[in-house]
C-alpha cells in the first residue's frame, strides 16, 4: 500500500519534529509492528523525537488528531507493551539517549529514557556505583522501558524491583503537558505519583527523563553455582537458605531442559546431568560474604557439589550461562513463547512439577530458567508456529500455567507486565472492583484512553471496545532475543 | 471550636451503626474539632459500610489509626466522622519461609514486629514517633526514619494493600507474592496520599531476617561541618551501616547525648560483620579528630519519638542532595530547635521554633539545593497559612481524588492544593 502524499497527522508532526524524525512509509514501520511478544500491528507513524518538547509536541498532535500514542523503547517486552494494536503515533524513544548527570557524591543519576540499561551499568562503574535493576536484557532494554514496565532482574531479590530504584520522573502526559513526578531524593511529598506511574506500560504518560538511585559497590562479591539431581532438592535449598537469615543478591535456577541447551553453547561449565543448577550470589564486606557463603553452602547440603568461581572470567561465564539462556534455547526451536509468572517461594517444587506436566500433556518442552529466590518463574515453551494449531495450543498452555500461579497464591507477572498478552488474565487476580478502581486510576491520567489502549486492564475498561479489532497472534522466529 | 451541626444524614448514619462500635467523639479531637460521631468498625465490611453511609450522608471522614500524625497536612475543611482503624488488628496470613505477611491495617507496628520477632524477622521500618504507629498509618504517611537510605521504606515494601472507598467497594492492588507487576500499583499511590483517597483496610509486606547484631556509636565532632564531613565519609566506606545521622547540639541533647554536633550511626548484621564496620568508623572517627564511643541503642527510640509532632510542635522534613545534609541541619539549627539529618537519604528534620516566614526561608533553602521540605505536624494556625507540602501537581492530585473520592468524603482540605469545597 502507497501513500501518495503524507496524511495530515504526518505532515503535522513532520512540521514540529522535522521530516527526518517521522516515519509513516509501510516498509519503514514494519520494524516498529512488533516487540518480543506474539502481537503484531502497525502505527500510522512512528516517531522519533530527541527531546521532551518534542515528545510533548507529538502527544499534542496525537490528541488533536484523535489518535493513539504508543511509546517504545528497544521493543524488547514480552507482553506487547509497546504494539499499537490501534495504530497511531509510535512514540521511538531510543534517540534520547543522553546520560544527563552521574552525580557521585550524592548516588544519583539523571538519564534519558532512551539509555541502555547495560550502557548506564558500563558508565557507572568506574565510579564503583551500580544502579541495580538488572533485566537479564540489559544489553539490548531501555531505561525507559524498565520504567515502564517496573522491570526486575536476578538482582530483584536483594535490591528490589526498578520502582525501588526511582526518585523521580519527568513525564508528558496524555495531551502534552509535561510534568515532574517524585523527587531527586527519597520521599517526595504527597500522592506516590511516582511509584504509580512505574510499571504504568506508557498508559499514563511518556517518561522523558529519570532520576535513579543508585548504591555502591561492594568490596566482595561471591559466585557459586550449585548442582543438584533434582528441581525439588534445589528448591529446598532456595528455603533453607532464607531460613537461615541470608537473602543473597541472587538466586537462579536453571532446569535439566534449559542446561542441556544452554552449555554446549555457552560453555558456562553447567554439568549436562544435573537435574537443577542454582546460581547463588552473595555481597557485600568481605566477612559478610564468607558468612553468608558458608550458609549458602551448608543450606546447599543436598546438592551433588557446589562450586565456588574462583575468577572474575569464571564468575561471568556461570552469569553468561544464564543471561544467553533464553538466546541459546531460541536457536533449538522455531519458536519460543517465554512466559512470566510468580509464586511464594516455598510453592516452587509443587508448581515447577505441574508446570512440566502440563507441558507434556500438551505436547510441548518447556525449559525453565527463573529467579528462585523470588518464586518468579519462566517457564519457556519450545514449538513450531508452522505446525498446525501449535500456536494456538501454546497460548492456551501459557494460561494454564498462569492459572497454577494464581492458584498458588501468585501473580500473572513479576516484571514482564500485562501489556496485551494478559490483559484477560486480570479478572484472575483482581475483581470487578478492582479493575474499576485501576479504570479510574487511568482516567485520571488519561479520559480519552489515547494512551496506549487496550493494555493492562481488559476490554472495557479504559479500552475503546468498538475499535478493538480481533488480533492476529503470530509467533514468529525472528521475534525474540 | 467546633463547627459540627448535626444533620438528618449524621442520624441515619449514628442509627445504622451498632452501638458498639460508637466511641467517644471527645477522643477524637482534631486541632480542636470535636466529630459529632467516632466509629471504631470491627471488621472491614464495617467500615466500608460506614465510609459508605458517611458518602452518601455528605458527611466529612477523618480516618485514624495510632493518631500519631493527623497535624500532617491542612486543618480538615469539615470533619463529622472519626473513622478509627484501631480495631482491624488481625494478622491475615504470615508466611515465615516466604518472608510475607499480610495484616489488618489497624494493627500497630509493636505488634506486627512482635509476631515476626517470634521468627526471627521484621518490617525493617523506623517512622516517628515508634512503632505505636498503625500499619495503615505508616503507609498513608509514608513516615520513615533513620534507616531510610540504608533500608527500603514502607513504599518499597508493600507488597499490595487493600482500600475501603467511598463508594462502598473495597478494592485490592498488588498481592502477596514479592514480586508483581500486574495491574497499577494503587497501593503505592496511596502511600503518602493521608487517606484521602480511601483507607486503607489491609496490606501485605516484604520482610526480612533481624539482623544478629547491632551497635550504636556516638561520634563527638565538635562542630556541623566536621560531623557532615564524618558522615559523609562512614557513608563511602559502604559499612554494614542501618543509620548515619547527624545531630545538631540540641538534638543530641533532647535524645540524652552530651550536647555536641554529633554523628549517632547504628550497623547491623552479624557480629564480624558489625565488628569490621565498628572498627572502621573508629578509623573515621580519628581521621576526622572527633571521639567515638559505644553506647546503648536508646538514643534512637527518643530520636523517632522527637521527630513527633504529638505535641503540637513544629517539626519539618527536607529531603536535599546527602552533600547539603549537614548545611541544612545548620540552617534549621539556627531556627532554635533540635535539628537532625540522615546522610544516606538526604532527609534533614527539625523541630523549630519558627514561624510562617522563617519556614519559608528553611523551605527555600531546602529547595535552592534541589530539594523539598514538608511540614510534618505544626499547630493549626501555622498549618493554615504555610502550605505542607511544597510543590507538587495539583492537577493531578484533583484528578485522582475526583476519582476515588468524588464527594470530598476522606479528609477534606487536607491536601494544600485541593479546593476545599
Amino acid at each position: 500500500m502507497f501513500s501518495d502524499s503524507p496524511s495530515p497527522l504526518v505532515r503535522d508532526l513532520q512540521a514540529a519534529l522535522g521530516a527526518s524524525a517521522v516515519l509513516f512509509e509501510p516498509e519503514d514501520l514494519l520494524p516498529y509492528e512488533y516487540d518480543a511478544s506474539t502481537e503484531r500491528a502497525s502505527p500510522d507513524a512512528v516517531v522519533i523525537p530527541r527531546t521532551t518538547e518534542e515528545v510533548a509536541a507529538a502527544a499534542r498532535i496525537a490528541s488533536g488528531h484523535g489518535v493513539p500514542v504508543v511509546p517504545r523503547g528497544s521493543g524488547t517486552g514480552f507482553a506487547g507493551g509497546s504494539v499499537p494494536v490501534l495504530g497511531g503515533v509510535l512514540v521511538v524513544l531510543a534517540g534520547m539517549n543522553a546520560i544527563r548527570e552521574i552525580d557521585v557524591a550524592n548516588r544519583v543519576a539523571v538519564v534519558e529514557p532512551g539509555v541502555i540499561n547495560l550502557d548506564l551499568q558500563n558508565a557507572l562503574a568506574p565510579h564503583g556505583l551500580v544502579y541495580a535493576p538488572d533485566p537479564s536484557s540489559q544489553r539490548i532494554c531501555t531505561i525507559g522501558g524498565n520504567v515502564g514496565t517496573n522491570a526486575g532482574g536476578p538482582h530483584t531479590l536483594a535490591h528490589g524491583s526498578t520502582v525501588n530504584h526511582i526518585l523521580g520522573l519527568e513525564v508528558v502526559l496524555p495531551g502534552g503537558r509535561v510534568t515532574n513526578l517524585g523527587a531527586r531524593q527519597l520521599d517526595a511529598p504527597g500522592i506516590d505519583f511516582r511509584g504509580l506511574f512505574v510499571g504504568s506500560e506508557g498508559t499514563l504518560g511518556i517518561v522523558t527523563a529519570v532520576t535513579v538511585r543508585l548504591i555502591r559497590e561492594n568490596e566482595s562479591v561471591r559466585t557459586m553455582l550449585a548442582i543438584f539431581d533434582t528441581v525439588d532438592q534445589a528448591s529446598e535449598a532456595v528455603s533453607a537458605v532464607i531460613r537461615n537469615r541470608v537473602v543473597p543478591m541472587a538466586m537462579e535456577m536453571l532446569d535439566q531442559e534449559t542446561i542441556r541447551v544452554v552449555e554446549p553453547r555457552v560453555h558456562a561449565g553447567y554439568p549436562l546431568d544435573a537435574g537443577a543448577v542454582l546460581l547463588i550470589e552473595v555481597e557485600g564486606l568481605v566477612e559478610a560474604v564468607e558468612h553468608d557463603a558458608q550458609v549458602v553452602i551448608d543450606a546447599c547440603a543436598g546438592a551433588r557439589e557446589v562450586r565456588t568461581a574462583e575468577s572474575e572470567a569464571e564468575r561471568e561465564a556461570l552469569w553468561e550461562g544464564r543471561k544467553s539462556a533464553i538466546g541459546a534455547l531460541g536457536v533449538t526451536a522455531p519458536a519460543l513463547y517465554l512466559l512470566d509468572g510468580v509464586i511464594p517461594r516455598t510453592r516452587l517444587p509443587e508448581v515447577l512439577n505441574k508446570v512440566l506436566a502440563l507441558s507434556a500433556d500438551y505436547g510441548f518442552k518447556c525449559a525453565n530458567m527463573f529467579h528462585a529466590g523470588d518464586g518468579n518463574l519462566h517457564p519457556t515453551v519450545l514449538f513450531d508456529p508452522e505446525e498446525e494449531g501449535a500456536t494456538e495450543r501454546v497460548l492456551e498452555l501459557g494460561g494454564a500455567i498462569m492459572r497454577l500461579c494464581v492458584d498458588a497464591g501468585g501473580s500473572i507477572t513479576g516484571e514482564h507486565g500485562i501489556g496485551t498478552e494478559k490483559r484477560d488474565y486480570m479478572s484472575w487476580v483482581f475483581s470487578e472492583d478492582d479493575l474499576e478502581a485501576m479504570g479510574r486510576v487511568r482516567f485520571a491520567f488519561d479520559p480519552t484512553g489515547q494512551f496506549n489502549p487496550c493494555k493492562i486492564l481488559p476490554t472495557g475498561h479504559g479500552c475503546a471496545q468498538g475499535h478493538f479489532a480481533p488480533i492476529k497472534q503470530h509467533l514468529g522466529a525472528g521475534s525474540y532475543v | 471550636m467546633t463547627n459540627v451541626t448535626a444533620s438528618p444524614d449524621l442520624e441515619g448514619l449514628r442509627t445504622a451503626l451498632p452501638p458498639d462500635v460508637q466511641r467517644a467523639p471527645e477522643a477524637y479531637v482534631l486541632d480542636g474539632v470535636t466529630p459529632a460521631l467516632a466509629v471504631r468498625p470491627r471488621s472491614m465490611s464495617e467500615l466500608a459500610a460506614t465510609l459508605l453511609a458517611a458518602d452518601q450522608g455528605g458527611l466529612a471522614v477523618a480516618p485514624q489509626g495510632g493518631r500519631t500524625a493527623l497535624t500532617l497536612g491542612r486543618p480538615l475543611a469539615r470533619y463529622d466522622v472519626a473513622l478509627d482503624t484501631t480495631a482491624l488488628d488481625q494478622v491475615i496470613e504470615y508466611a515465615p519461609a516466604d518472608l510475607t505477611i499480610t495484616v489488618e491495617a489497624g494493627m500497630t507496628l509493636a505488634a506486627l514486629q512482635a509476631t515476626l520477632g517470634a521468627e526471627g524477622q521484621y518490617l525493617p521500618v523506623d517512622p516517628a514517633p515508634g512503632d505505636q504507629v498503625t500499619i495503615g498509618g505508616l503507609l498513608a504517611t509514608a513516615r520513615s526514619g533513620a534507616w531510610r537510605g540504608h533500608l527500603p521504606a514502607a513504599r518499597d515494601l508493600v507488597l499490595g494493600a487493600t482500600v475501603a472507598m467511598p463508594d462502598g467497594a473495597t478494592v485490592t492492588s498488588g498481592g502477596r507474592v514479592v514480586k508483581n507487576v500486574s495491574g497499577y500499583d494503587m497501593h503505592r499511590m496511596h502511600t503518602g496520599a493521608l487517606g484521602g483517597l480511601g483507607v486503607i483496610v489491609a496490606a501485605s509486606f516484604k520482610l526480612a531476617p533481624v539482623p544478629a547484631e547491632r551497635a550504636t556509636l556516638i561520634l563527638d565532632c565538635g562542630s556541623l561541618a566536621s560531623a557532615g564531613a564524618t558522615a559523609q565519609a562512614l557513608w563511602d566506606r559502604n559499612l554494614a551501616a542501618r543509620a548515619i545521622t547527624i545531630l545538631d547540639p540540641e538534638a543530641a541533647a533532647a535524645i540524652g547525648l552530651r550536647p555536641s554536633s554529633s554523628v549517632l550511626a547504628e550497623f547491623a548484621g552479624d557480629d564480624v560483620v558489625v565488628a569490621r564496620s565498628l572498627s572502621e568508623a573508629g578509623a573515621v572517627a580519628r581521621d576526622h579528630g572527633s571521639l567515638a564511643e559505644l553506647i546503648d541503642d536508646d538514643p534512637w527510640t527518643r530520636l523517632r519519638r522527637l521527630a513527633s509532632g504529638e505535641t503540637e510542635a513544629t517539626v519539618v522534613r527536607a529531603g536535599v542532595p546527602a552533600s547539603e545534609v549537614a548545611a541544612l541541619v545548620g540552617r534549621a539549627s539556627a531556627m532554635m530547635g533540635p535539628a537532625w539529618g540522615h546522610i544516606a537519604a538526604g532527609a534533614v528534620w527539625a523541630r523549630p521554633a519558627a514561624d510562617a516566614t522563617a519556614l519559608a526561608a528553611l523551605r527555600a533553602a531546602a529547595t535552592e539545593a534541589g530539594g523539598y521540605l514538608q511540614l510534618e505536624s505544626a499547630p493549626r494556625s501555622l498549618r493554615e497559612g504555610v502550605d505542607s507540602f511544597g510543590e507538587i501537581d495539583g492537577q493531578l492530585m484533583n484528578a485522582l481524588k475526583t476519582q476515588f473520592d468524588p464527594n470530598n468524603t476522606l479528609n477534606p482540605g487536607k491536601w494544600a492544593a485541593e479546593a476545599t469545597s
